[in-house]
């Protein structure tokens, strides 16, 4: 609804990652623009909203951290369900780390198709001398599944800022050709999280009983 | 229901071991391609959809035990059993459960008020809900000067929607009342952003409205939303529930979660925020069960906080709201999760902190849900003797609760132990000082007897000076001087009670020869009267506190009184006295160490043991005797005898104590120094005692 019909839409960008890659600093890094802990005020760092300008339109980022334990990978879907974009982050020392954001991105596109948009960001690039994901190979990956891809360090603020911007604009790109794609997709859109629906079959039901004609 | 319980037990036994999805597990079970959902029987929604028309079109033709017969239609891909099996008793319940509703009056009267009309309806809804009449008097002071057309469509609205959902309810299943409840909520944004009466209404006003339309429907229709008799909503409660429970050995280090179980003040912060959580259930309207997740979730951010400081991050954040929902174990969980996703406000589920929050919870209880040995970094074994209650353990958080209250008990207690001890270390102290002050009187005491014992054996010079005396008298004896001198060195030596003994004797002895002297005795006289006064001495005699005072003259007459006391003693004696040579003489035969004297000498030697000079003879016997007799006696010339006598007494009667010897010095030695010769003898060295026995008697 948000993104509709109020005046700063709204996108909900879900942060995915193995745990210690740095999703936390990095969007720490991005809303407040800081990185030691010490200075930094928030008190919670899962949950922040960001307003931003892209061409002279604010939009509102809402970026859901997730914990990155193995254990809690099984509830993915909860967290990135109805979600507009995702940042999945890597640690470029740590190649098992890349592997994750592969499982991630697997799953993303099956669970969300093509809609969502996916950055794919090699953080920690201020121990370029540790780096164990090759640059080429990230970088293709990126290409392949069509996803945006960045190298940043939260600590040394590099390619924070970059990254959610281009993020932003190609959700905000999305939902405008989607919304010039029609009301009735856009209104599947807000369909519940909970149940991604796919078909416009309960509409009808609901829009032929009630008095819906009425409200119009 | 025990198939239900079959089946779900199938699921976990399936579903379980692994955490992760399986892209079979997503996919439709009817194999489509699309993506199931748990929540339509792991169909995808158009496959539900079909499935839950046909059957609907077949409930009213077909009985209602009839097994769904969808699978054949529509699923290429075969079913497993169980699913078949649980898909039949889904439905044999939904039936089972309309049939049930239809026989409630409430739900008579919905279907009835279906029949006559909505107005009724709608009366029938306020009616019954207390709540609803409280928003609406709440409506009215809000938002009753927005004028009488706003509140008009508004509770049309709200008329419109609740008496649609309730005719739905029976008919339709909860997901399509939820899709139903979203429709209308998007309606009347809708209409609210486009109809003419609301035109004049800032933006503001707007969402409170839609909000208001929200809150007031649902509280309404919370009765009949809320957990809903045609779902398995509330098993899912019970099941959650009990899982819960057996999971309350879970711990926050099994979560990794940094909560610290047993400081104080977290132990508040977590319950504020299970506290919180907790009253998700008792409110009604979906935005306020949320606000109640928010609040809770922000006390564990803060607990967070407090543990670790710094941002809280979802890695951080997940484990602990975890830890909470395990500890709090919220009544009808699922009901209130599902509620809220069903029939509150997607966009208010879908950004905000609230529908992060909400997330969250959802992925808690899902975590649970499926919680495994792995997922708590723990064997197999153990995960299952614990589930199982094979192993019972207390969990850390009761016994963090226990040890709170134990450590209170404690602290009170070490408290108690502390205080005690400083009361038994102040009574060592005092206990030291008085044995200090106890020593320091023994010793004061010990060297004022040593002082008195010092001047004591100073009496022992007065031997000394007796002794010229005895020269003088005993030019005769010149020759014994030698022994006499040997005497006294070992008087010096040896304790005063010895030479007590060797005075005793010697007085005794040298008070007959005396006797025969008129001076001496007018001496000894003189220097009775005053003994005559220190009868009483007598007494004091014993201990040596008896000033040097008293000592030499009181000698005196101790040994005199001994002698006395000695009469009665005497008198049995006698027989040996007479056996002796007539005590007159007494002083001649022992000058020349005639027989007598070994007569009297030798019992002397047997039975002058030290410890029996002290024997209590002498006070008590004596003092009663003492004085009247000895001055008699001396007086006479029986006191002669009777002073032989002693001599042979002062042996059989254990030597009279050592007191009385000092006196008996003077007298002693002053008047027959030959005597003493004998008497340190016996008393000095045994060797000599019993010598002299034996040299008397050769002598």
């Amino acid at each position: 609804m948000a993104n509709s019909s109020s005046a700063t839409p709204s996108f909900k960008v879900v942060l995915l990652g193995e745990g210690c890659v740095g999703k936390t600093s990095l969007v720490l890094r991005y809303v407040e623009d800081k990185f030691n802990n010490k200075h930094i005020t928030t008190v919670q760092a899962s949950f922040l909203n960001k307003k931003i300008n892209i061409d002279g339109k604010r939009i509102t980022l809402a970026i859901w951290d997730t914990a990155g334990q193995e254990k809690f990978h099984a509830l993915g879907p909860i967290y990135y369900r109805s979600s507009n974009g995702a940042v999945l982050v890597y640690d470029i020392t740590d190649q098992d780390s890349f592997q994750k954001v592969k499982t991630w991105v697997k799953e993303l596109r099956k669970m969300l198709g093509r809609e969502v948009c996916l950055a794919i960001v090699g953080n920690k690039i201020d121990l370029e001398k540790d780096r164990t994901v090759p640059v080429q190979e990230a970088e293709e990956y990126a290409t392949k599944v069509g996803a945006l891809h960045f190298f940043t360090s939260a600590k040394l603020n590099e390619g924070v800022e970059e990254t959610f911007l281009s993020l932003a604009k190609q959700m905000l790109a999305k939902s405008e050709e989607k919304e010039a794609n029609g009301n009735l997709s856009r209104q599947n859109s807000l369909r519940r999280n909970m149940l991604v629906v796919t078909d416009d079959e309960p509409e009808t039901a609901p829009t032929k009983s009630c008095c819906g004609a009425g409200g119009a | 229901m025990p198939m239900q319980r079959s089946y779900k037990y199938i699921m976990y036994a399936t579903k379980q071991p692994s955490l992760r999805i399986n892209q079979a597990d997503l996919k439709c079970k009817t194999g489509c391609g699309f993506y199931g959902n748990a929540d339509w029987n792991g169909y995808c929604s158009k496959c539900y959809r079909n499935q839950m028309e046909q059957e609907r079109q077949k409930r009213p033709r077909h009985a209602q035990s009839q097994p769904p017969t969808h699978h054949g239609e529509s699923s290429k891909a075969p079913v497993p059993p169980g699913f078949s099996k649980f898909e039949e008793k889904k439905k044999q319940q939904t039936d089972k459960k309309s049939k049930y509703l239809k026989s409630l009056p409430v739900f008579r009267k919905a279907s009835n008020v279906k029949d006559v009309g909505k107005p009724e309806k709608h009366v029938n809804v306020r009616q019954t809900n207390p709540d609803a009449d409280k928003l609406m008097a709440e409506f009215l002071s809000k938002y009753g000067h927005l004028g009488d057309d706003v509140r008009k469509d508004f509770l049309k609205c709200i008329q419109l929607f609740t008496t649609k959902l309730l005719n739905e309810m029976e008919t339709k299943p909860i997901d399509e009342l939820a899709e139903m409840a979203q429709k209308y909520y998007n309606l009347y944004n809708s209409r609210i952003n486009s109809y003419s009466i609301y035109t004049e209404l800032d933006g503001d006003v707007r969402i409170e409205l839609e909000d208001f339309f929200e809150k007031y429907s649902m509280v309404n229709l919370y009765t009949w939303l809320f957990c809903p008799s045609f779902t398995n909503d509330e098993e899912k409660d019970l099941s959650i529930q009990d899982r819960i429970r057996k999971l309350n050995w879970v711990n926050a280090h099994h979560l990794d979660c940094c909560i610290s179980e047993t400081s104080l003040e977290v132990r508040d912060l977590v319950y504020a925020a299970i506290t919180d959580l907790l009253g998700m259930d008792s409110v009604k309207a979906p935005q306020e069960k949320l606000q109640c997740v928010v609040k809770c979730c922000k006390s564990v951010v803060e607990v967070l906080q407090h543990c670790q400081g710094g941002p809280v991050s979802a890695d951080e954040f997940l484990p602990a709201l975890i830890f909470v929902v395990l500890k709090a174990n919220p009544a009808r969980l699922k009901s209130n999760i599902l509620y809220v996703t069903r029939f509150c406000k997607d966009s208010r589920l879908m950004q905000g902190e609230a529908g992060y929050y909400f997330t969250n919870l959802c992925c808690a209880v899902s975590f649970i849900e499926n919680l495994t040995a792995e997922s708590l970094n723990m064997p197999e074994q153990d995960f299952h003797a614990y589930m199982s209650g094979e192993v019972t353990t207390v969990s850390a958080w009761d016994s963090a609760l226990v040890a709170c209250e134990g450590m209170h008990q404690l602290c009170e207690h070490l408290a108690l132990l502390k205080m005690l001890k400083e009361r038994n270390i102040a009574i060592q102290d005092e206990k030291q000082e008085l044995m200090e002050d106890m020593k320091k009187l023994k010793e004061h005491i010990f060297v004022r007897v040593s002082s008195v014992l010092e001047r004591t054996p100073l009496i022992i010079k007065p031997r000394e000076l007796p002794l010229p005396l005895t020269d003088d008298f005993e030019s005769s004896t010149g020759s014994l001087m030698a022994n006499v001198a040997l005497v006294t060195q070992k008087m010096a030596r040896t304790n005063k009670d010895k030479s007590k003994l060797n005075l005793d004797i010697t007085p005794c002895i040298s008070l007959p020869p005396e006797d025969g002297d008129n001076e001496r005795n007018k001496v000894i006289q003189d220097q009775l009267s005053p003994f005559n006064d220190t009868q009483s001495l007598d007494g004091l005699i014993t201990p040596e506190e008896n000033s040097i005072l008293g000592l030499s003259k009181v000698n005196y007459d101790i040994d005199f009184s001994d002698l006395s006391a000695d009469n009665s003693m005497a008198e049995a004696l006698t027989p040996e006295k007479k056996c002796s040579p007539t005590p007159s003489f007494t002083p001649d035969p022992f000058s020349p160490v005639g027989t007598s004297c070994t007569i009297t000498q030798q019992p002397l030697i047997p039975f002058s043991v030290p410890s029996q000079i002290s024997t209590v003879l002498e006070p008590q016997k004596f003092k009663d005797e003492f004085v009247i007799p000895f001055l008699e006696d001396f007086s006479k010339e029986k006191h002669e005898e009777t002073l032989l006598d002693k001599v042979e007494f002062t042996p059989t009667s254990n030597l009279p104590p050592p007191l009385n010897p000092i006196k008996p010095e003077y007298s002693g030695f002053s008047r027959q120094g030959f005597k003493i010769p004998n008497i340190p003898c016996n008393t000095g060295d045994l060797h000599s005692l019993t010598l002299e026995p034996g040299t008397s008697k050769q002598e």
